[in-house]
């Protein structure tokens, strides 16, 4: 009897196994790495490395270009969320407003989630082409400016080039996350609501925000996080430039472990964008928490 | 009256919705629209006339020269190994992982949840340093598998989180009455909770595939030699060559979109509610 819950216990453990080894071996260790190498010398190539102890952490913090790509990485994921969830909260709410071809307008507007960053990428390069791209011919066209927009390379467009693309590409998943937690509202509170007299801004402040505000919350934890440590969009759209306009933390921290090859810098760069990133979900979840003990 | 005055307010906000999910909706329709028009296009016409829509003559010239002259078929048949390989891991892992986490661990399952959100704070950019010594080591660059191995550190810990949500769902009491028949473990999971959710291991299998396919940056840093790379690197590399054919990037282009979207609309009405749903509770 003994020995049979001891088998039994080692079955259930080997089907969580597997995915604790995945996790460990493939997320912990090598952030436990990277955080050891922070405190080398390492090089991207030589096999030599010595202990430098904080002289990495003590670089980047008095490096100026650090600090323009930090304030540019918070400007980035701000513009970028306050944008997605505006489209994509009023597009469902749009969606849930209409009788006909919801479905058709639904399955149309999430195409962009759909997108392998490489091809959004391309796709966006051709369309905003300064010489043959369609956006930019068709503007001087229709007679709204005089000379060829550089959308990726002019310093007054780029930025919100780069943030219009990023919107365009995460709308739909709020739109989405939005839409289903929607479908958790209770129906009769609306009717009662209206019976009272509120008007269709008060049910959606007073009985809507309420009931999906933790569902939504989670969401911007998450979409905070994913859209700070983008690195391919911007990468693959401008790069970082031009002239550093665009370049994120991610994208200072490649430059510096594959463009100088500093691999110990660009290690103390992520670990720093780890820390602050560690810092401001502490918050979101504080915030959060206290939501669901006050009881949506 | 205050009926009358209730539907004239519904008539003209359904009316700006429309107009409203119209504009959206070319937003939205518009790159996909362009870059399959672009590809099917004859080489003057793209520099000659930027704004012309319909092509004046469909040629396929692009997509030949895509395949026939850059192999792109190979780099296509590189993503289709890594994606489809990551996926039938990552679901083994995960499907038992999630079902082990649900039934026997359950305390820890919430633990668990916290572990997962703090590894998807986890920069890419972080892990691919590490990677790319540990790989580099391993003397496994321009390895399909090493490749394989970095895509189950993002895969499996989303797709535990997916399937947990649909575990979930599966009522205890089936399962009870299968272990009075004399199943064990193991059956009860693989001939009862299994197939309950198989729909949504489908789903999250096809989303695994998909997030995949479309990977990037880690396939940037461990593949670099042309036949072993990804589409996503190949596409890029095709911006690096000296004269770059706008014509000849969007067939390439198309080809990799195209089965990411056939699959997404498979899939997306099962997925959307499980994103934020699954994790909350």
């Amino acid at each position: 009897m003994e020995q049979k819950s001891y088998k039994d216990k080692l079955i259930s453990f080997s089907f969580i196994l597997p995915a604790i080894l995945v996790v460990g071996l493939l997320l912990f260790f090598p952030v436990a790495t990277s955080l050891f190498f922070s405190f080398t010398s390492k090089h991207l190539i030589k096999p030599n490395y010595d202990f430098v102890g904080f002289a990495n952490y003590v670089k980047i913090l008095n490096d100026s270009t650090f600090w323009h790509a930090f304030f540019t990485n918070i400007k980035w994921t701000v513009v970028s969320l306050a944008g997605q969830i505006l489209v994509g909260f009023t597009a469902a709410l749009a969606l849930e407003r209409i009788r006909h071809f919801k479905g058709l307008f639904r399955t149309i507007l999430i195409i962009p989630w759909a997108f392998p960053t490489i091809v959004i990428a391309m796709s966006w390069k051709w369309i905003l082409n300064g010489v043959s791209g369609f956006l930019p011919n068709f503007l001087v066209d229709i007679g709204l400016v005089q000379e060829i927009p550089q959308f990726l390379s002019s310093a007054n467009l780029v930025f919100m080039t780069v943030v219009f693309i990023n919107i365009w590409f995460g709308s739909p998943l709020i739109m989405v996350n939005v839409l289903s937690a929607l479908q958790t509202v209770p129906k009769d509170q609306y009717e009662a609501a209206e019976i009272d007299g509120a008007s269709s801004w008060q049910s959606f402040i007073r009985i809507t925000l309420p009931h999906i505000r933790i569902v939504i919350g989670l969401l911007i934890v998450l979409r905070t996080i994913w859209i700070f440590n983008s690195f391919d969009m911007i990468y693959l759209l401008t790069g970082g430039g031009p002239a550093g306009l665009t370049q994120i933390v991610p994208i200072y921290a490649y430059n510096l472990g594959w463009g100088l090859k500093q691999l110990a810098q660009s290690s103390a760069v992520t670990v720093l964008l780890l820390i602050f990133l560690l810092g401001v979900s502490t918050l979101y979840f504080r915030l959060l928490n206290k939501w669901e003990r006050e009881g949506a | 009256m205050e009926k009358s005055r209730k539907l004239k307010r519904g008539w003209f906000g359904s009316s700006v919705s429309y107009i409203y999910l119209i504009i959206l909706s070319v937003c939205a329709m518009f790159p996909l629209l362009w870059i399959v028009l672009s590809s099917i296009k004859s080489k003057g016409e793209l520099s000659n006339s930027p704004t012309s829509f319909l092509p004046k003559q469909i040629s396929f010239d692009y997509y030949r020269i895509v395949i026939e002259e850059l192999d792109f078929g190979t780099n296509l048949l590189n993503s289709v190994i890594v994606a489809g390989s990551t996926t039938l891991l990552a679901i083994f892992i995960s499907t038992i992982g999630a079902y082990g986490v649900v039934r026997f661990f359950p305390r820890f399952g919430k633990a668990l949840t916290k572990v997962l959100i703090t590894t998807y704070m986890f920069p890419p950019i972080l892990l691919a340093i590490p990677y790319s010594i540990i790989i580099g080591n391993l003397g496994m660059f321009n390895n399909r598998f090493g490749l394989i191995i970095v895509y189950l550190s993002f895969s499996v810990p989303y797709a535990i989180w997916l399937l947990v949500g649909f575990f979930q769902t599966v009522p205890l009491e089936i399962e009870e009455a299968a272990k009075i028949d004399g199943a064990n473990k193991i059956q009860v999971y693989s001939q009862v909770a299994l197939p309950i959710v198989a729909p949504g291991v489908v789903a999250v299998a096809i989303y695994t595939f998909i997030n995949a396919w479309n990977e990037f940056l880690f396939s940037l840093i461990l593949m670099n030699s042309s036949s072993k790379m990804t589409v996503a690197v190949a596409l890029k590399s095709l911006e690096g060559q000296e004269v770059l054919d706008w014509g000849v990037m969007m067939a390439a282009s198309v080809l990799v979109v195209l089965p990411s979207i056939i699959f997404f609309m498979l899939i997306q009405k099962r997925i959307a509610g499980g994103l934020a749903s699954g994790s909350v509770k």
